[in-house]
């Protein structure tokens, strides 16, 4: 599934990075440590965090996509921290549970 | 000069009896490493008289005599001596000179003018090259002079060796051991991650695996964020070595109540603002445990804490087609 499904899907806003970004999987999580213990590289996180830490433990983990639910944006320093991290930002109106279910019926697992 | 030559071949050669330098340098030199060269010479038809000034004023006890750069015989202080006790020091000198006198070549090993030496007990000889011709003169103190010479050169090539390997072995270990360090604020939230970032970024320069460089990285941002988190500030420190990774936290305060509490996964005593963030998951130590092949906590109420975790690195492997992150 690539940012471009995903914008689509949950009526998404690109903050920052590339429509082509692939996700494969899925880390749902508000906890920096929990994200940091158990999310895999390469999934989609979603969080309504919008701290600049989110960039730090994504880029840590090699995360290649964040999602910001609940219409939360990030501040422009941090979408910069994150363009130069490479991480793709999305923010979407949808609450957690509303986009990891859409998601979950799509077929990401 | 390698050392190693130095030591191995006189072992061999003296049946495992210890060898001196000296000793060494007897067998290593040549007569013409040790000679005085161009040495002064008169002509036959000089008369005895002509010679002694020419001893006394270059302060030698032996003249070569030589016609066309061919020796015909030498002149010696006692044969001086002589002739001014018989009277006949204004004779020419190929009267009375040591004809076709025993001669080195320039060539012979210390050792064999030494021996020349004992066996003739002669003060001094004429010393010839392979095509005859008089190169020069040596005595005993040429000799002894020559060992301590080469001695000091050798001492002082030792030191220069040794001073060359110790900055060596430094400069390398400047290029392999990368220390980063900084103070941890607390309340910083912001600034969390700095030390990590950098710290992988040069492990990615190296080509550490990402597996590893993820499991240092969560160490030394769970590290960082504990002190910001729970401590009135302190320091991180990460060492980068070739092979693993020394990251140190340590903090000036409080100190952990119930560090088995604190072990426990959940268990936080992070304020509001903090959890509010997404800290105060209550994993920071147990996620640094995890990660880390060595770990080890410090800690005394009042004084502080000091966490110092290892990690070793992997290299990634080489695949084709897969690049790594």
């Amino acid at each position: 599934m690539t940012t471009q499904d995903i914008i689509r899907l949950l009526r998404a806003e690109l903050l920052t990075g590339s429509a082509d970004t692939e996700v494969c999987g899925c880390y749902v999580g508000d906890l920096l440590s929990d994200v940091l213990a158990s999310a895999k590289p390469d999934v989609l996180w979603i969080t309504i965090q919008v701290h600049r830490n989110v960039v730090s433990v994504a880029s840590m983990k090699d995360i290649s996509t964040v999602l910001i639910t609940c219409g939360r944006k990030l501040d422009t320093q941090t979408i910069a921290e994150a363009r130069q991290a490479g991480v793709t930002v999305l923010s979407t109106p949808l609450t957690t549970y509303e986009a990891a279910g859409k998601l979950w019926e799509t077929g990401l697992r | 000069m390698d050392n190693t030559t130095l030591i191995r071949r006189p072992a061999g050669a003296a049946d495992g009896r210890k060898v001196t330098l000296a000793q060494l340098l007897v067998y290593e030199l040549r007569v013409r490493d040790a000679m005085r060269k161009d040495p002064v010479t008169a002509r036959p038809t000089d008369s005895l008289r002509t010679i002694q000034h020419l001893m006394k004023t270059h302060r030698i006890s032996g003249v070569p005599i030589t016609e066309n750069g061919k020796l015909l015989g030498i002149v010696s202080i006692e044969d001086i001596i002589n002739a001014l006790d018989k009277g006949h020091i204004n004779d020419p000198c190929e009267k009375w000179m040591t004809r076709d006198p025993v001669t080195l070549r320039d060539y012979y090993t210390l050792v064999r003018a030494v021996t020349e030496f004992d066996r003739h007990g002669f003060g001094r000889f004429p010393v010839l090259d392979a095509c005859e011709r008089l190169v020069g003169i040596i005595t005993r103190g040429d000799i002894s002079n020559a060992l301590v010479h080469h001695l000091e050169a050798r001492a002082e090539q030792a030191v220069a060796h040794e001073a060359a390997l110790v900055a060596e072995r430094q400069a390398q270990e400047q290029v392999h051991r990368v220390v980063l360090r900084a103070t941890i604020k607390s309340g910083d939230f912001d600034s969390a991650g700095k030390i990590s970032q950098q710290m992988r970024e040069i492990l990615r320069q190296r080509g550490i695996a990402p597996e590893s460089r993820r499991r240092a990285a969560i160490v030394a941002y769970e590290a960082e964020t504990n002190i910001i988190i729970h401590s009135v500030g302190g320091e991180l420190r990460v060492v980068i070595e070739p092979d693993r990774v020394l990251i140190d936290a340590i903090d000036s305060g409080p100190g952990i109540e119930n560090l088995d509490l604190a072990m426990q996964e959940g268990w936080s005593t992070a304020g509001p603002l903090a959890r509010q963030l997404g800290f105060g998951a209550g994993m920071g130590l147990p996620n640094i445990k995890k990660c880390a092949d060595r770990f080890e906590v410090r800690t005394e109420l009042g004084i502080g804490t000091h966490l110092h975790a290892e990690i070793q690195m992997k290299k990634a492997e080489l695949n084709p087609g897969q690049t790594t992150p």
